[in-house]
């Protein structure tokens, strides 16, 4: 498969362009006049604090500004005429955008569009240190774009081998290394090599479904078994599968940090990646990317010429476990001995309230039992790339995932985000319990083809 | 005070009273050691407010009094003037059955409110072993039986009340609600103060609905340990017992546990026998079921009015060791104890006769009091012969902390220390 | 409705420091405990009640006792007034801060200090979640009873200041039934334990006082919570009624038939909606009224009076009674009626959560005139409450950008508390006082009931420092003697204060 995404126009620019002209920043408050936070969701929130419970970043420091309700009256107090300072700032920025408080709210209060539009406002108007600038820079210059993931493969895969980590870590060189970049080496999942996907993978037995097949950045280039998996577990569900070439990053990782221009630009591919695909489906099983193409509608909902195409994308898009339940499982399964943890993806179980399908496919598989995670709720501090830029919050919820995670007794880990396998893994190995990790299509894949659980045990 | 001051105060008080409202005092009204000048009756709350306002202006103290079941409670007051009499305050004023709640004067017997209330199959919750107990003195002495365990104390089940304050201001918090959190709460507050707050006049409580059936499940065993353990089974058990009680006679006898469930009739039963089955099976032992309470049901240890009675209480997981350590004591000083009451929460009460030496009396309420101590418990004196109060406190130390916020209180309440002063805690 | 009345001032207002008082604060506690960036502070300007805000002077987060006790003492040392504040759920601006006073926030103190199950007790820091205590208790068979709507956030420390009930206080009773013992900070910065370990100790029950409130007292740093043992038999039954008439007369029935229900819940057509629509509970269609009714216990006696209750409903015109198979049944049943307040912003702009009290026996007479009210006024009332006892949750409907729709709402919402007070009921049956309903305590106490309360004030904090405003509405100064006041009030005369 080629990988030729060109890079949107703007995010060649070191600044977001200034939206259009109307848009003068608001002397008289945090935001300036084009998109800022909706007054009118704003005032959907009464104020109930059933959100904070909810909320990773009140659970690890229990102030009030670093919560969902603590952020959306920093909204209000910035349309009511706050400067869009530091520490406000600084509370957007702590925010993983789990909307784990909006499976919370009971006055449906959306948080996710609110957070979006301020996010935006502060990429715009307010300019960080360099540092901070530099490693934005860095890694959206980066995670979108397959082909220069995919060139760091082989560097990564060296280094691992050769053991550098651990020559860094013994040399006390790695510990002067910044923290970001420590937390970006740290999560590196062990490279492998993974058999090319095909453009087209034929059912087995009778053709239910023709399903397209988004691939992913990350899970593209850290997780191809993943991929592979899914296609051979649609195949083996009588689902036709379709990778189309063209397609490139989704626009996820952007979106959910506010660079909005870049993510739109995304997202017009995306659409015309697979509007003429000819598909009945879109599969995706990357939570964030499921999450996202979702919302194209309102992401695109300022572009007339992709508008039509969005709405009929998103109505076609499935996560892999919220397609297998609707079609109705039929694969035979095979027994798997195996005791596992199920741990909910943010933009799986909050994004788009997927959290009985996984379960009911995994308990769906003779032998396996399935544990619940305490506090399972509770962001695991992947969230995209923000362990990258708050490694320090993200270690510590990291670290509270992975007590949780192995509190339950599991042999082995489930989930349907890269992100969130990464992060946890990192968590558990810095606890010392080097505990196997695997997405669900994985696991159904082992049991669609008769392995034994071993061989999901010593990946 | 001087015979023309109290001349003059005599005078003041029938005037505003009548003259058939005040009466010269007799022996049968001492309160401990003390004997009032005069018996002031009061037939309600506006006749307490005469008599305490009349008080205030010519500086008599005050001492209120129900049934006289419990006068003998607590420290001598440092003095008496007034015995304010409320027994002609006895009205059951509205039992509201459809919303479970009884208002009644404080001058109304226990038994009159529970006769009333048990007409719609109703009961107030609050079991007291004096047949004379009014509701005034239920709540000033906090009275408690052994439905206590499951229902809760007097603080837990009163709603509403009103007070007499010592310069005769008349003053209710709650209401007729169980519901209600507008306000400080007086009523938790004025519970087993004994009179040193003010005079209690009214009071409205929650009631809960008699059942149909009643057993009880009792095991004896002679060792004190074995008993705990028969306790604690039962305060964990699922049955849900009204309540868990001990029976200890003289002479270190062995100990009685008695549980007792209430609830529909053909069910009751039913779980009767399932505890007692499955209580039999861990503790190795015979366990009896009864349809009527055994005689010491609900009674304190002894002979009313005469000997000593003491309260000891602890954590209810350390009864073992309050029983053990009870045991040692009398050992040590030779005093033998009845003991009996709430195994469930830890709450004892214990009686020596009359006829021991008093100081070995005094000798075994310290020693009592030392081993509660050491278990973060506390032992009262809840009555004794005025030789024996002589040489213990009846209280027992309070945490200064605590005590220094109790002084406050009452110096709010009764600056002039006209309230029984002198018969509560830390001298208040 | 936006901003608050002038505050009352404190009663040593005139010597108040408030600079030397952040200063100190600044040096006794740890950097990231104290707040004062304008900004992160506004967060704090109100509570679960954001009609009433103030931005305090500064925040404080203490970690432990110790740091709540030198903040208060800092307080008391330079006369200026301080608030406490848990989750900030309280829906009478009961944690309302002050523009001239320290917000004392307790979030950070979490930590459940012990576990004590053999004496059926733990002993928690004020921040704890209610519901965490449960959770850490479940599984040796215990519970906390109170369980207020908000108990997935509402902090232990807030119920004891708010004296919290829940849909189970019906038979379980409301937090000072279920507490023990209590170490709190007085106002004058002195730590004191309150209550005991046994039960019953000698002494004044001043702990009954300092619970509900309202932190007029004190900071409670410490709480020894009774834990309940699990109940063998819960039973859940949902019924539908064409009316609230027959949905009480079956409550009724229940209650002289001597049962003691756990709980019983009651909504009305229009909170069925909402519910409806937020939470997709699948309440009977067409319903008038629903009763929720739960019954816990021993499980022949759960059984027995079930089968009661089910007939009981029956007689009085239920047209759908449904029973709960298991505990997902359990929790979709009791969804619609633990979100149903915040549900209805799903069918209103606007609203406001009433919460009052009635003698249960007049709720047909008292949902007449509500209806009554709404009717003539045009503002739509919808009705949720907790039948067994007579607690009412009006809610209020109102369009805020409709010109004088809010003043109408209050209006409305005012008189059904006036309604509640008639009938010998109370303005607030477990959201408080606070600032909210100050206005309304002189409608339900006298003078004198409400200057005698002020003694144990003043007991606790006679310099008036402690969440001064909250309450009462205008305080006796300590020292002045209870029912004697003569003239004008010395603060009302100043300007300071208004008698209501």
């Amino acid at each position: 498969m080629t990988d030729r995404t060109p890079e949107p126009e703007s995010a060649r620019q070191e600044r977001q362009p200034v939206p259009p002209t109307e848009a003068a920043a608001n002397p008289d408050g945090a935001f300036d006049a084009f998109n800022p936070p909706q007054r009118e969701l704003i005032d959907d929130c009464v104020h109930c604090g059933f959100c904070l419970p909810s909320c990773p970043t009140y659970e690890l420091w229990g102030e009030e500004m670093d919560s969902p309700r603590g952020r959306i009256h920093l909204m209000e107090s910035g349309l009511d005429g706050e400067p869009l300072s530091g520490s406000m700032v600084e509370h957007f920025d702590n925010c993983l955008g789990c909307m784990a408080c909006v499976t919370a709210c009971p006055s449906g209060v959306q948080y996710g569009p609110l957070i979006n539009r301020t996010r935006a406002q502060v990429e715009r108007n307010h300019r960080r240190e360099p540092g901070q600038r530099w490693l934005r820079r860095l890694i959206f210059g980066l995670f979108p774009y397959k082909r220069r993931l995919s060139a760091l493969r082989l560097p990564l895969a060296l280094y691992q081998r050769l053991r550098i980590d651990a020559l860094l870590r013994r040399s006390g060189l790695f510990a002067k290394m910044p923290a970001h970049l420590r937390a970006m080496e740290s999560l590196v999942p062990p490279v492998r090599r993974a058999s090319r996907l095909p453009a087209r993978v034929p059912a087995r037995g009778r053709r239910r479904a023709v399903v397209g097949m988004l691939t992913g950045c990350v899970q593209h280039a850290f997780f191809p078994d993943v991929n592979n998996a899914t296609a051979r577990v649609l195949a083996a569900e009588g689902c036709e599968v379709v990778v189309p070439e063209k397609q490139g990053c989704c626009g996820a990782l952007s979106e959910h940090s506010g660079r909005e221009r870049e993510a739109v630009e995304f997202a017009k591919r995306t659409v015309e990646a697979f509007d003429s695909a000819g598909v009945d489906y879109v599969v995706i099983n990357s939570a964030g990317c499921g999450s996202t193409l979702k919302e194209y509608p309102r992401l695109l909902a300022d572009e007339p010429r992709y508008a039509a195409a969005a709405e009929r994308l998103s109505a076609r898009v499935r996560d892999v476990a919220e397609l297998l339940v609707e079609l109705g499982p039929s694969a035979r399964l095979n027994p798997l001995n195996l005791t596992v943890a199920y741990h909910d993806a943010c933009h799986l179980s909050h994004g788009q309230g997927i959290r009985t399908q996984p379960r009911e496919l995994l308990r769906g598989i003779p032998g396996l039992e399935l544990r619940e995670i305490n506090r399972g709720e509770i962001c695991c501090g992947s969230a995209g790339v923000y362990n990258l830029l708050q490694p320090r919050a993200a270690a510590e919820l990291g670290d509270l995932k992975a007590r949780n995670v192995r509190d339950t007794g599991a042999d082995l880990l489930v989930t349907a985000n890269p992100g969130c396998s990464m992060q946890i893994r990192t968590a558990l190995r810095g606890r010392g319990a080097d505990l196997p990790v695997a997405h669900t299509v994985q696991i159904l894949d082992a049991a669609v083809r008769g392995e034994r659980a071993e061989s999901l045990l010593n990946r | 005070m001087s015979t023309a001051a109290e001349e003059t105060a005599l005078n003041a008080l029938c005037g505003a009273l009548g003259d058939e409202w005040v009466t010269e005092s007799s022996e049968a009204d001492r309160v401990g050691a003390r004997r009032p000048k005069w018996v002031v009756h009061a037939d309600g709350t506006e006749r307490a407010s005469a008599a305490l306002r009349i008080a205030a202006e010519h500086g008599m103290s005050v001492v209120p009094r129900g049934g006289g079941s419990k006068l003998d409670r607590g420290e001598s007051p440092e003095r008496v003037d007034l015995l304010l009499d409320l027994s002609a305050a006895d009205e059951v004023v509205e039992h509201a059955a459809g919303d479970l709640v009884v208002r009644a004067e404080a001058g109304a017997p226990l038994r009159e409110v529970q006769r009333t209330v048990a007409a719609a199959g109703q009961q107030l919750s609050v079991e007291d072993p004096h047949p004379a107990a009014t509701l005034g003195g239920v709540i000033a002495t906090r009275s408690a039986g052994p439905c206590r365990h499951l229902h809760g104390g007097v603080r837990d089940l009163i709603i509403g009340i009103t007070v007499v304050c010592a310069d005769g201001t008349v003053a209710s918090s709650g209401g007729k609600v169980v519901k209600n959190v507008a306000g400080y709460d007086l009523g938790k507050l004025f519970t087993g103060s004994y009179g040193t707050l003010g005079v209690v006049t009214e009071a409205i409580f929650r009631l809960h609905p008699l059942a149909e059936e009643r057993r009880w499940v009792a095991v004896t065993l002679p060792d004190p340990r074995a008993a705990a353990e028969a306790a604690r089974l039962l305060r964990i058990s699922r049955a849900m017992p009204t309540a868990v009680e001990l029976d200890r006679p003289a002479g270190r006898a062995p100990i009685t546990v008695c549980a007792e469930l209430e609830g529909r009739s053909g069910v009751t039963r039913e779980r009767a026998a399932e505890l007692a089955s499955s209580l039999g099976e861990e503790l190795g032992q015979t366990c009896e079921v009864s349809g009527t309470a055994p005689e010491w049901w609900g009674r304190l240890p002894g002979e009313p009015g005469t000997g000593t009675g003491i309260r000891m209480a602890s954590r209810p997981a350390d009864l073992a060791e309050l029983l053990e350590g009870a045991g040692r004591v009398e050992d040590e000083t030779g005093v033998e104890l009845q003991l009996r009451g709430a195994a469930g929460l830890g709450v004892l009460d214990g009686w020596v006769p009359d006829g021991s030496p008093d100081e070995s009396v005094a000798a075994l309420v310290e020693g009592v009091r030392a081993r509660a101590a050491a278990l973060d418990g506390y032992t009262t004196v809840s009555r004794a012969p005025e030789n024996v109060k002589r040489l213990v406190d009846v209280w027992g130390p309070v945490p200064s902390g605590a005590l220094a916020l109790m002084r406050r209180t009452k110096d709010q309440f009764d600056p002039e220390r006209r309230l029984a002063p002198g018969r509560f805690v830390g001298g208040l | 409705m936006e901003s608050t009345e002038p505050a009352p001032p404190t009663r040593e207002g005139a010597s108040a420091d408030l600079d030397g008082c952040v200063e100190l604060l600044g040096k006794l506690l740890p950097e990231e405990s104290l707040i004062t960036d304008r900004q992160r502070v506004r967060t704090y300007e109100c509570d679960g009640l954001a009609s009433y805000r103030t931005v305090p002077a500064a925040v404080v987060l203490p970690e432990n006792a110790e740091q709540v006790r030198s903040a208060v003492a800092a307080c008391s040392e330079h006369g200026v007034p301080f608030v406490a504040r848990g989750s900030g759920t309280g829906l009478s601006a009961g944690a309302l801060p002050r523009s001239d006073g320290v917000l004392i926030v307790t979030s950070k103190m979490r930590r459940i200090l012990e576990l004590d199950i053999a004496n059926e007790r733990a002993v928690v820091e004020p921040g704890v979640v209610n519901l965490d205590v449960t959770k850490a208790a479940a599984p040796h068979g215990y519970y906390f009873a109170p369980d207020p709507s908000s108990q997935q956030v509402c902090s232990v420390g807030g119920n004891v200041a708010e004296n919290s009930g829940g849909a189970h206080c019906l038979k379980y009773g409301f937090t000072t039934n279920h507490v023990l013992a209590a170490q709190v900070v007085t106002a004058d910065g002195e730590l004191v334990e309150l209550g005991g370990a046994a039960h019953d100790a000698p002494g004044y029950d001043l702990l009954g006082s300092f619970i509900g409130s309202e932190g007029t007292l004190g900071v409670v740093t410490s709480i020894t919570v009774r834990l309940l043992r699990s109940p063998e038999s819960v039973r859940t039954l949902l019924a539908g009624f064409p009316s609230t008439d027959e949905a009480g007369a079956a409550v009724s029935a229940m209650i002289a038939a001597g049962v003691t229900p756990a709980a019983v819940e009651m909504m009305d057509a229009l909170s069925i909606t909402a519910a409806e629509q937020a939470v997709r509970c699948g309440y009977p269609e067409g319903a008038g009224a629903v009763l929720v009714v739960e019954l816990d216990g021993p499980r022949p006696e759960v059984e027995r009076t079930f089968t009661e209750v089910w007939q009981h409903c029956d007689e009085h015109g239920a047209f759908e009674i449904r029973t709960a198979a298991d505990e997902t049944e359990r929790a979709l049943i009791w969804k619609g009626r633990k979100s149903a307040f915040a549900a209805v912003g799903r069918i209103s702009r606007d609203y406001i959560v009433q919460d009052g009290v009635i003698p249960r026996t007049a709720l047909p007479e008292v949902l007449r005139r509500i209806a009554e009210l709404s009717a003539e006024s045009g503002v739509r009332v919808a009705n949720v409450f907790h039948a067994g006892d007579g607690n009412l949750h009006p809610l209020v409907l109102f369009d805020g950008s409709e010109p004088g729709a809010a003043e109408r709402a209050e209006e409305v919402s005012g008189a059904i508390l006036e309604l509640c007070v008639e009938q010998g009921g109370s303005i607030t049956g477990e959201h408080g006082v606070g600032a909210d309903k100050v206005r309304y305590m002189g409608r339900m106490f006298t003078a004198e009931d409400l200057d005698v309360m002020q003694c144990v004030r003043c007991a606790f904090d006679p310099a008036g420092l402690c969440n001064p405003g909250k309450v009462f509405p205008t305080p006796r100064l300590c020292g002045e003697a209870p029912g004697r006041r003569r003239g004008v009030h010395p603060l009302t005369e100043a300007g300071l204060a208004e008698q209501f």
